[in-house]
């Protein structure tokens, strides 16, 4: 009988969705997701339970060792502060790697510019190139200063669509921004290559502004001569 | 998720979660990860149906080209403006970089596509000295070139491209390292002709080279005005020209490059040579400069005074 049942086409079920009305409640929530929902609640509401329970039935005078190792601030637990965790050759070692991924990310962006000034040549600006002219005689220079107010540089692009004009200029930018991007990878990179020599051994000591032989903005150290054998 | 682990009894109600999850990953677990994913693809439809608008407008703008390409000054060099805001040559051998430099592609009215080649003036002192605003390069459409100190022939290339179909580029490079890709270069360009032999001994390769029209030297050595003295005696002709590029620090470290210039071009014109205009090449050099100028030029008329 059943079967005769199931030979005989059914309309497809369609599941309800969520009405527009009540889409800022996101989907509509069908029977197995609310079984979900549910389990997490009831498994919270158990552990605070089980929680309190346990806070209601504490020894007053039992010890822990949590209570030396870790302490709350502000009612936030917080684990006691591992200073010594690595050991100073782990630490040397750590730094050292850091110092070699800033080496790499500097190598990369200067990569990275010389490929975009390649095909960068700012053809618009003014060069701070010099140009000179050679004349025989004071006739020719005169010829020659006439035809150079005359000229202009460059052919005029008059027509050039404003979707180039905008990718070019977001090319530049591009590069602007990777230069400024290098410029900080730089400083950070000499930085920390500093931190590395001073871990070295060596008496050593900073120079005063007035010992230092070319003048810079950085700090200059100076190594006392040690007899090499 | 169906709830199998229920009727397990206690075990399966203590174990809650991982009782679900062991019990009904086969089904349950296979039901809501098809939800699950129902869901990701809803959210995930949102910007592929964004993408695709975009694609869509992006393929609206045919119409426009991507990049406009602009004759410069000198003939047979382009500015070219899009992504790139660069000069360059027309590729003589489409499809084909040289040295790993950026080519673009543009389509005429009638359908034809045009290549043009990115020039690199970080690499080429001659690109140099065009972007610097020299006055004339004397390497155009047509003209024959010797080129001393080609290396690997990236600006040989560039020259090959200039002088087009109907001129010839002799590139002279003493070192045979460069030379095999000088060469290289050379086996995919008809017009141009390498040569491995020093500069300093023009009458070993006289017999490759003609009369030419421009010398273009770039052979960085202290004694390279002599050199190019020497190559223009042999094989330029009278009127011709010769463009120089002078590195300061190669013929003197000591001096200033103002100084080293200056002493170049009095050099220079001791050999016969008028040079007409010197540019440093400055952003893209330090201490370099190029001088243009003539050869043996005929005596001007003095008819006005």
């Amino acid at each position: 009988m059943s079967s005769l049942r199931n030979a005989i086409p059914r309309r497809a079920h369609k599941e309800r969705a969520q009405p527009e009305a009540r889409k800022k409640f996101g989907l509509l929530e069908k029977h197995k997701d609310y079984i979900v929902r549910a389990k997490a609640y009831h498994l919270k509401e158990a552990t605070i339970a089980k929680l309190r329970e346990k806070a209601a039935f504490r020894n007053p005078d039992e010890f822990y060792f949590k209570m030396i190792n870790s302490r709350t601030v502000g009612g936030v637990h917080r684990p006691k502060p591992e200073a010594n965790k690595h050991t100073e050759e782990e630490l040397l070692l750590l730094k050292n790697k850091d110092t070699g991924y800033l080496f790499q990310s500097v190598q990369s962006e200067k990569k990275k510019i010389e490929r975009l000034s390649s095909t960068l040549h700012e053809l618009d600006n003014k060069r701070p190139n010099k140009h000179v002219y050679f004349a025989e005689d004071r006739e020719e220079a005169k010829e020659i200063q006439s035809r150079i107010g005359q000229s202009s540089d460059m052919p005029s692009f008059d027509n050039i669509p404003s979707r180039i004009k905008k990718k070019t200029a977001s090319s530049y930018r591009e590069l602007e921004e990777r230069k400024q991007r290098l410029h900080k990878l730089e400083k950070l990179y000499a930085e920390m290559a500093l931190q590395k020599e001073l871990k070295k051994p060596g008496r050593k000591r900073k120079l005063r502004e007035d010992e230092t032989v070319n003048q810079t903005s950085q700090p200059v150290y100076k190594w006392r001569a040690q007899r090499k054998r | 998720m169906r709830p199998p682990a229920r009727g397990r009894g206690g075990r399966g109600g203590r174990f809650d979660g991982g009782g679900r999850g062991g019990g009904g990953r086969g089904f349950g677990g296979g039901r809501g990860g098809g939800r699950g994913g129902d869901r990701g693809g809803r959210g995930g439809r949102t910007p592929r149906g964004g993408r695709g608008g975009r694609g869509g407008r992006g393929g609206g703008m045919k119409g426009g080209s991507k990049v406009v390409v602009e004759p410069h000054k000198h003939a047979g060099v382009f500015i070219a403006k899009a992504k790139e805001d660069a000069l360059c040559t027309k590729n003589m051998v489409p499809g084909e970089s040289v040295y790993g430099e950026k080519r673009v592609s543009v389509q005429n009215e009638d359908g034809t596509k045009v290549e043009y080649r990115v020039w690199n003036p970080f690499r080429s002192k001659l690109a140099a000295a065009v972007l610097g605003g020299v006055d004339n390069i004397w390497i155009a459409p047509g003209t024959r070139v010797l080129y001393l100190g080609a290396a690997s022939g990236t600006t040989v290339s560039h020259v090959s491209d200039i002088v087009g179909p109907n001129g010839l580029v002799y590139a002279v490079e003493f070192s045979h390292r460069s030379g095999r890709d000088l060469v290289n270069m050379a086996k995919k360009r008809t017009n141009v002709i390498p040569i491995i032999e020093d500069a300093r001994h023009p009458a070993r390769y006289r017999m490759l080279v003609g009369m030419v029209d421009v010398i273009f030297s770039d052979v960085a050595q202290p004694d390279q005005a002599r050199i190019l003295a020497l190559n223009a005696s042999y094989f330029l002709k009278n009127g011709g020209h010769f463009v120089i590029s002078i590195k300061a620090n190669c013929i003197d470290s000591t001096m200033p490059a103002e100084h080293v210039f200056a002493a170049e071009v009095e050099k220079l014109k001791a050999d016969q040579f008028k040079p007409a205009e010197q540019v440093t090449l400055e952003p893209f050099e330090r201490d370099h400069a190029c001088v243009v100028g003539g050869y043996r030029m005929p005596k001007k008329q003095k008819t006005t005074s």
